[in-house]
């Protein structure tokens, strides 16, 4: 599998960064884990980072900082955070990127026909919302752009736009500089990670007809 | 000029051996051999950690790392508190996982940057008391990217890519991807710090980071 599309600089910068919301992050991180050219581009940033780090102006920690690191330490304390653990069985296709074992995934739910999505559960932050999306092979989808941001992750299948066609590990970023009409490929379903900020704006006739139905 | 009042060259690696069983002293202005010997320092003293628990090298590095951790926070807008709760787990880390750390294909700085960022964002999301995703044990699937079937480089050449990568970019270069995006300075700071006009700083990053990327998918 050839990855052709992947996620703009600026979103890999930030995710080494740290400074991503929890959608992009997770688009982010699910591409980055299949795709070794953009782990090498987070690597260098995260060397950056280590540069910062070295040449931070240092401000003094608290009395007996040290100490209460070496008495966390002794105490072997685990770590506060609750892990997602695995969806249940038969929500988890047994082809998901591992990644994706770290988060919850919801019950699936018709959205048009031959479409269907599962919410992804995000930590709170940045009022974005992610899913996995399936969808029929040769579905069109309706033409659309956005008000906010769309990252997609293709997991199976494929689908096609004016950007080009997305395989497997392929990335499509669209904002309201795109207004696309994606036709999923013939052949398979296409599996899809996707985070959204703001709404679909839907165009076109029938668009303007359901767009009060819809909500992804 | 006597023996006595003679300076006392120390070697280079007596200096780190002694480094590591006396506490830090404030260090004057580094040149490059100093900063690469700190490099080693660190390294060292993290792998003293890993294999003997040594509580006077970890001390060594508590002293160093910790208050860049804090200071680093504080500056991109981390509350004082979570600034140096962040710092004292971040260093807990360094301990736990010390002998996760592979000095060839890491430098300890890096390293710990990156335990300090999943530890920020996991606060952030803390924050929220909603569902939360542990990022530490998001990195283990995001691996060195030898460790994959779509790479056919090996750790070292993988490190060895970024490194000569990261110095081929110039100076201004690097230094405005780090100002931006880790150090999330505004443009007009940038600008200023840089010595460029405001209006060129986004521009600037963009080529920045277009370059690195064409570097970094190069073969050496």
């Amino acid at each position: 599998m050839t990855i052709v599309h992947h996620p703009p600089e600026h979103l890999l910068a930030a995710f080494a960064a740290g400074t991503l919301d929890p959608g992009e992050h997770l688009l982010v991180a699910v591409h980055a884990s299949g795709c070794a050219g953009c782990r090498r581009f987070v690597r260098a940033v995260e060397d950056l980072g280590g540069a910062a780090l070295e040449s931070a102006e240092p401000a003094p920690m608290s009395a007996g900082a040290f100490e209460a690191v070496m008495a966390s330490i002794d105490g072997a304390a685990t770590p506060n955070t609750v892990a997602a653990g695995p969806a249940p069985g038969h929500i988890l296709d047994d082809r998901l990127p591992a990644i994706l074992r770290n988060y919850q995934i919801g019950a699936r739910r018709r959205v048009a026909p031959g479409v269907s999505l599962h919410p992804i559960r995000l930590p709170d932050g940045g009022g974005s919302r992610a899913f996995l999306l399936r969808s029929d092979p040769g579905t069109r989808m309706l033409e659309h752009s956005h008000t906010g941001t769309e990252l997609t992750c293709v997991l199976k299948g494929s689908f096609s736009h004016d950007g080009g066609r997305f395989g497997p590990g392929d990335f499509d970023f669209g904002d309201g500089t795109v207004d696309h009409q994606p036709v999923v490929g013939d052949g398979e379903p296409c599996l899809c990670v996707v985070a959204m900020t703001g709404d679909l704006r839907l165009n076109g006739f029938l668009g303007r007809l359901i767009s009060p139905f819809i909500r992804l | 000029m006597t023996a006595g009042s003679q300076a006392i060259r120390l070697s280079a690696w007596t200096r780190a051996s002694r480094a590591v069983f006396r506490p830090a002293r404030p260090r004057p202005t580094r040149d490059d051999d100093e900063r690469s010997l700190a490099k080693v320092e660190w390294a060292h003293l993290i792998g003293r950690v890993a294999a003997e628990r040594d509580a006077a090298a970890f001390r060594t590095l508590f002293e160093h790392f910790a208050p860049r951790i804090k200071g680093f926070l504080l500056r991109t807008g981390t509350r004082d508190d979570q600034a140096e709760e962040i710092a004292q787990e971040t260093m807990a880390a360094v301990w736990r996982k010390a002998e996760l750390f592979d000095p060839a294909t890491s430098g300890a700085a890096a390293w710990i940057f990156t335990i300090a960022r999943n530890l920020r964002i996991d606060a952030a999301r803390r924050a929220a008391r909603s569902v939360q995703v542990d990022h530490e044990a998001e990195q283990d699937y995001l691996a060195d990217p030898a460790e994959s079937p779509e790479s056919s480089l090996s750790r070292l050449e993988e490190t060895s890519r970024v490194a000569a990568a990261l110095q081929r970019l110039s100076r201004q270069q690097s230094d405005v991807i780090r100002l931006s995006f880790i150090e999330e300075r505004p443009h007009a700071e940038i600008a200023e710090q840089l010595g460029i006009p405001l209006g060129t700083v986004k521009s600037r990053i963009r080529l920045a980071m277009s370059r690195l990327r064409n570097l970094l998918d190069q073969p050496t």
